[in-house]
């Protein structure tokens, strides 16, 4: 089948490709690495010294925060995007009037630019921004919240008790009763407004500072910092739609008579979800794992942009790291930048090697 | 006689083609307002002066954050031929061997002579600088007057001025401040210098636990107590000046970048300036050099037109242009004694004592050292943790030394 002349046209069409990742990644790695064991600076001519550079951003506090911090960022986005995003599939699978809209909608986060969504979230999380202004009054209008949640529930419990007192079958979560609740909450709560009995309370404006040097500890390690969950929130929120597209197509390949079979065994939504749905997801879960953690360790635009708005230690990334190294003013350490930058490799790539190893996915039958 | 014809002819071609050359020198500087003061510079002063000598002048803005610009232009050979260069980065150009030594090649004795030094690196010059600024006690007059205290004067020592701030707050109440803290080495280094610190030994190293620097330390960070001091960001502000502009804060040490601030702002504050306060033990002011200077690039294929163009961007005519248009306070020694410095308004007498300031007692320039910007993050971490209540002083000194001797040691 394979005609003499074949292979070297097909070389010819991949030749603009080829040289690009020739160039631009194996030639760049490879002084990469060579930087990384020399004296380097951008200026002067490498000169070989061995592992000094390793050691020196070993022994650098910030390069260790640096760490911390991606490690902390990579596990805890990860998570939440992979749950997050198969929820969200499951949810989109069903056959819903305007689902080709719920689609479009919940992708939106996702085609939009990083920098500014970033921006919006710093503008969101200021001092006096929305979410702080959202808290603010959340506790000045507790009392009538409450009153309403409270009268809510307490007239949907009569009303179901009422109902199965006459043999009716009503689950707990009627929406025709839990509609009748509402109203008799909204009446209750507004005619307690109106006689003056529950009032907004006055409250001091919330002053939560988010970018500032404020930190979750385990014991006396810094673990999280309040920058950090921020872009933590931010991360998840604008990469759920893409992995949920992985997951959308998973969902598409399950075979209808699983869940046909399921039905006839009686299994609750739950029981399908985890017993059906889960387990012949595994490809693609193990695909959206891969891609999320390699993502998530390399997180450098959001930070870059959020720039000298936090404290530097609250959000440095290794991404972040080996850039301010490198791009200083004059002589820069890009020894120690380039020594970073192996080492982020070899975490991602000892990360993707265990996953494969005891995590590798069964093909779905 | 043939010779002297083929040479005579052969001068005159050179000369011709020399006629017919046009040397182009390349300037780059700052962005934002720059580009429309040098290049209004260049077309009064520059071009006419060189239009004989077939020069022509640029100014190529870099955008964006100006170090980083131009080390990459630096690194790939694509700088200018002329350029800005800020005092407090200068070790980390030095180290790239890319800054001509200005040594014998320009005449430097009319300059302030602590600015030559800010500049000066092992016996060589690197740069000439084109304007400065020092750091003044700025006070709100109208605080002063309604806490019957005595304004902050050029008499006051660190103990004098600490009763004057507390007597302001003490009068005036929980919602007056004395004066605005920033955790910034840039705006604490000046007391330090005043109590006989020095930034580097002779060996390059930082000491912070050295007992002028903590006594410094200690002074700067105690004026916190009992909220006498507040950091800029206690009253939602992001610096002094901002405090000032607030009412609420008595004194704000800052630069003459504030008076346009205020006039802006603040246009009916009332305020006045002083220099920096004595330290009690030495009886000295310190004092920071803020300034960028220009600087020629060692590479540069036109030495001799660069020089010209460096000489007559630091000229009397030149700097005494600046001083009139209010743009800067520039670096000729001779200019003390300008009439712009004898007004009485109080954006003149804040340049009067800021052109002061470079001179009395004991100055240097804001500089890093060769390792940089982060040179100074330990220290400010230290102002910051303190000034917030989260470490006392002596944990926060020790911690920024550990820090500093990693820095150092790489």
């Amino acid at each position: 089948m394979h005609r003499k002349g074949q292979s070297a046209t097909a070389y010819l069409f991949l030749a603009p490709f080829l040289i690009t990742i020739v160039v631009f990644f194996f030639y760049a790695f490879a002084r990469a690495v060579y930087y990384s064991f020399t004296d380097y600076n951008l200026f002067n001519t490498p000169h070989l010294i061995g592992f000094k550079p390793y050691f020196d951003v070993l022994g650098d506090s910030l390069f260790r925060r640096a760490l911390a911090n991606t490690l902390v960022f990579a596990i805890t986005v990860t998570i939440l995007q992979t749950v997050g995003s198969l929820l969200m599939a499951v949810a989109l699978n069903n056959k819903i009037k305007g689902q080709a809209f719920f689609r479009s909608a919940w992708y939106m986060p996702s085609i939009t630019s990083s920098v500014v969504i970033t921006l919006i979230f710093l503008w969101l999380f200021q001092r006096r921004g929305v979410a702080n202004y959202l808290i603010t009054q959340w506790q000045a209008y507790q009392p009538l919240i409450l009153t309403f949640l409270g009268v809510l529930i307490a007239a949907q419990v009569v009303q179901v008790m009422f109902e199965r007192a006459r043999r009716l079958p009503a689950g707990w979560f009627d929406p025709a009763l839990a509609a009748a609740s509402a109203l008799v909450a909204l009446a209750v709560t507004a005619g307690l407004a109106v006689l003056g009995v529950l009032h907004p309370r006055a409250v001091q404006p919330f002053d939560f500072q988010y970018f500032s040097d404020t930190w979750v500890h385990i014991g006396n390690v810094r673990l999280l910092s309040m920058p950090l969950l921020v872009v933590i929130v931010m991360n998840t929120f604008t990469t759920i739609p893409t992995l949920m597209l992985f997951f959308l197509a998973g969902l598409q390949n399950i075979p209808g008579t699983l869940y046909e079979a399921a039905d006839i065994d009686g299994a609750t939504p739950v029981q399908k979800l985890l017993g059906v749905t889960v387990p012949m997801l595994r490809p693609v879960t193990f695909y959206v794992l891969t891609v999320s953690l390699i993502g998530t360790m390399q997180m450098f635009d959001q930070v870059a942009v959020i720039g000298s708005a936090a404290p530097q230690e609250t959000l440095i990334t290794m991404a972040y790291y080996v850039y301010t190294n490198t791009f200083k003013s004059g002589a820069a350490p890009v020894n120690m930048a380039s020594a970073a930058a192996i080492l982020l490799a070899l975490i991602i790539l000892l990360m993707v090697y265990l996953q494969r190893r005891f995590f590798v996915a069964p093909e779905a039958v | 006689m043939k010779r002297t014809t083929c040479l005579s002819v052969l001068a005159l071609t050179l000369l011709g083609q020399s006629a017919l050359a046009q040397t182009t020198i390349k300037i780059n500087g700052y962005a934002g307002q720059d580009p429309a003061i040098v290049g209004d510079l260049i077309n009064r002063f520059v071009k006419p002066a060189l239009a004989k000598d077939k020069i022509t002048v640029t100014y190529e803005p870099l955008q964006g954050d100006y170090n980083q610009q131009l080390t990459t232009q630096l690194a790939s050979g694509t700088a200018g031929d002329v350029f800005y260069l800020p005092a407090e980065t200068l070790d980390t150009y030095v180290a790239t061997g890319k800054i001509l030594p200005l040594n014998g090649l320009v005449n430097t004795s009319p300059f302030i002579k602590t600015l030559n030094t800010t500049f000066t690196r092992n016996g060589r010059l690197y740069a000439i600088s084109k304007d400065f600024n020092t750091l003044t006690l700025v006070y709100n007059k109208d605080l002063f007057d309604e806490a019957k205290v005595a304004y902050p004067d050029n008499n006051d020592t660190w103990t004098s001025l600490q009763t004057k701030l507390a007597g302001v707050k003490k009068a005036l109440g929980n919602d007056y401040y004395g004066i605005c803290l920033a955790p910034d080495y840039a705006r604490m280094g000046q007391l330090a210098f005043s109590a006989g610190w020095k930034a580097f030994d002779a060996k390059g190293k930082t000491n912070l636990l050295d007992p002028n620097f903590q006594s410094a330390f200690n002074f700067f960070t105690g004026l916190a107590k009992d909220k006498v001091g507040i950091q800029p960001s206690e009253i939602s502000q992001d610096w002094s000046g901002g405090c000032l502009k607030t009412g609420k804060v008595a004194v704000a040490i800052e630069g003459n970048w504030i008076v346009g601030f205020l006039k802006d702002n603040a246009p009916n504050l009332k305020y006045g300036t002083a220099l920096m306060p004595k330290n009690d033990k030495t009886g000295k002011r310190g004092n920071f050099l803020y300034t960028v200077g220009w600087a020629i690039n060692a590479n540069t294929k036109n030495k001799n037109a660069a020089l010209k163009v460096l000489n007559l961007l630091t000229s009397p005519q030149v700097q005494q242009y600046v001083l009139e248009q209010g743009l800067a306070i520039p670096s000729r020694s001779a200019l003390s004694n300008n009439a712009f410095f004898k007004k009485t308004d109080a954006g003149a007498q804040n340049s009067a004592a800021v052109f002061q300031g470079a001179s009395d007692g004991t100055v240097y320039g804001y500089a890093f050292g060769p390792k940089g910007p982060d040179w100074a993050k330990p220290i400010n971490t230290a102002l910051a943790a303190v000034l917030s209540g989260q470490m006392s002083a002596a944990d926060a000194l020790k911690k920024a030394q550990a820090d500093m001797n990693t820095l150092q040691s790489r």
